[in-house]
């Protein structure tokens, strides 16, 4: 994922001079290659997050197409007022990489941690956030980032998962991508529908346990596609959201909101439950800590779907 | 440069602001006296609106940081034609344009402020894009003296400094008050001066209601050989230019009635300046 992250940086970098990287003295060694083949357009802004989204807004007005990078904790959280206030409030071309998002950095505790960054810039609005769940889906949203030429955050979480695509999606204005086509049409009892790191989860708990559930990936968390995520609704009876994230202000709670006015159902929200980490220790040891690693989601399943 | 003219008159500028308080039963008159003669000499003298247009891509740009401040800058926008007189005696009517504090969607203005500590780092990086695009535009970030208690000015002034913007200027609006007292006893300041001088920035303190002063200053700076960017340090009286107002904190906050609106058009009448 982070090659393909800088691979698309430098690409975009390389065709339009007006692309600049802005980073909160972050990513050592991950912008190796984009200083050497653009040296011009790297500006280490230094530990000063704030300055630093506000700089990306007046070079954005002055005709800049400004990337701003750091670990999720800090941006967005640490300048949501600057995102909304300098950025968003005129839809300028600035694009947000929060990278390290959920419990990337286990062993370094809550300050590293970020489990609420899509709540904090949901309410936002122009602010677009995209949360690609492998490779494929990084280099597609960030060419639609860029494309877009308006405000987006984009959420890269864990990177090591594996590819659940075999190539770069098509990604449309919210749309959800089904990973699971042979169930495309057809009602089945349960729907998955994840975003980031725990799409692949998603995909090996439903191959193993529930092959007849449709497994969605939910690259584009805003905007969203409410149609095509009411028909999900309609044609499931039971709904399970995944996300490295809080189960408040993330995509359960999007998928909620739109299921409980137009197609009400049973919706499980897997993620964060409103807490803070207790301890470190490995990401896997971090995800169990969370109740987020296979055996203890695919529990909760049991026992939500047991319930019915 | 524009030619001298004789716009932007000082009283003419304190009069549309009395009008448009009175108008908008509005707050934050102190704020923007202060900066009267800053904005009149700016505006006559120093900055480039190619065309006269306020969105032409090789303007100057001017950021009003401190946003409470905003009624001083409709006033010059108005001289300048982009805002039309309806503007001002609606002000603050259901469904109107111009807000208590600067929008970015009134041409003319370049950031959304009144949250404070913004516009400066804006400021920044608009000068950051002139340098990296090699062109003559000039920034300006004018900030209140309670604003830089906000920390990204001191995140900005050293990125300023370290990448050697030469074309950006701070004004700072050296009234002595915030929202709550005197700068001195909310969180005192020291030298503003010596302090920016210390970020690496060359710096001039100067009495910000003297408008000769205040060119020179500015021509000043910007011949300095210096890459260093600039710091212009303005001592002002909150609520200039009406005695009642003058460093009495409560015209931050107080509305004017028939009686303080006619006293105040009387004072500025007579002012000296």
């Amino acid at each position: 994922m982070r090659a393909a992250f800088s691979d698309t940086l430098v690409r975009l970098a390389k065709a339009d001079p007006n692309v600049l990287l802005l980073t909160g003295d972050h990513g050592y060694a991950l912008f190796d290659d984009f200083r050497r083949e653009c040296p011009t357009q790297y500006i280490n802004a230094g530990i000063a997050e704030q300055n630093m989204v506000g700089m990306a807004a007046g070079l954005a007005r002055a005709g800049f197409r400004p990337f701003v990078y750091g670990l999720a904790a800090f941006i967005p959280v640490r300048v949501v007022e600057q995102i909304k206030l300098d950025v968003a409030h005129d839809q300028l071309p600035v694009i947000f990489i929060g990278d390290g998002a959920g419990f990337v950095y286990s062993h370094l505790g809550t300050s590293h941690q970020s489990t609420e960054d899509i709540a904090c810039t949901r309410a936002i609005p122009n602010l677009a956030i995209y949360s690609p769940a492998d490779r494929f889906e990084v280099t597609a949203c960030m060419d639609k980032a860029y494309q877009s030429k308006s405000s987006v955050y984009l959420r890269m979480g864990k990177s090591d998962r594996g590819d659940v695509h075999s190539e770069v999606p098509q990604i449309t204005e919210g749309t959800l991508l089904n990973v699971t086509p042979s169930l495309s049409s057809s009602k089945t009892d349960i729907a998955f529908i994840a975003t980031g790191s725990l799409l692949k989860t998603a995909v090996g708990i439903a191959s193993s346990h529930y092959p007849n559930a449709s497994v969605w990936s939910v690259p584009s968390i805003k905007p969203i596609n409410s149609q095509q995520v009411t028909t999900i609704c309609q044609n499931h009876n039971a709904i399970v959201v995944f996300e490295e994230h809080s189960i408040l202000g993330g995509l359960g709670s999007a998928i909620t909101e739109i299921a409980s006015e137009f197609s009400p159902r049973r919706i499980l929200r897997i993620g964060v439950n409103d807490r803070f980490s207790h301890y470190c220790g490995t990401y896997e040891y971090l995800l169990k800590e969370h109740g987020l690693d296979r055996s203890t989601i695919e529990l909760k399943i049991h026992d939500f779907l047991g319930a019915n | 440069m524009k030619p001298k003219s004789k716009a932007f008159d000082c009283k003419a500028l304190r009069k549309t602001v009395l009008d448009m308080a009175y108008a908008g039963s509005t707050v934050h008159i102190g704020c923007a006296f202060s900066i009267i003669e800053l904005l009149a000499v700016l505006y006559r003298n120093h900055l480039c609106y190619p065309n006269n247009d306020p969105l032409d891509e090789g303007r100057d740009y001017f950021i009003l940081s401190k946003g409470h401040g905003v009624m001083a800058q409709y006033a010059c926008l108005r001289e300048l034609g982009w805002l039309k007189d309806e503007a001002f005696t609606g002000y603050f009517a259901d469904g109107s344009d111009l807000k208590g504090l600067s929008d970015s969607r009134v041409s003319g203005l370049e950031v959304t402020s009144g949250s404070l500590g913004h516009g400066f780092s804006v400021g920044v990086g608009m000068a950051l894009g002139a340098k990296l695009r090699g062109t003559d535009q000039k920034t300006y970030a004018l900030v209140g003296d309670g604003e830089i208690n906000e920390g990204p000015i001191w995140e900005g002034a050293l990125f300023a400094a370290h990448h050697e913007l030469k074309n950006f200027m701070v004004i700072v609006d050296e009234n002595g008050f915030q929202a709550m007292g005197s700068t001195q006893e909310v969180l005192g300041l020291g030298s503003i001066q010596a302090k920016f001088e210390s970020f690496g920035f060359e710096a001039i303190t100067i009495d910000g209601h003297n408008e000769e002063a205040i060119d020179t200053a500015i021509k000043q700076l910007w011949a300095s050989a210096s890459v260093s960017p600039k710091a212009l340090i303005a001592k002002t009286l909150k609520g200039k230019g009406v005695p009642f107002m003058e460093n009495n904190n409560m015209w931050h906050y107080t509305r004017l009635d028939s009686e303080t609106y006619a006293q105040a058009l009387s004072a500025v009448a007579e002012s000296e300046q």
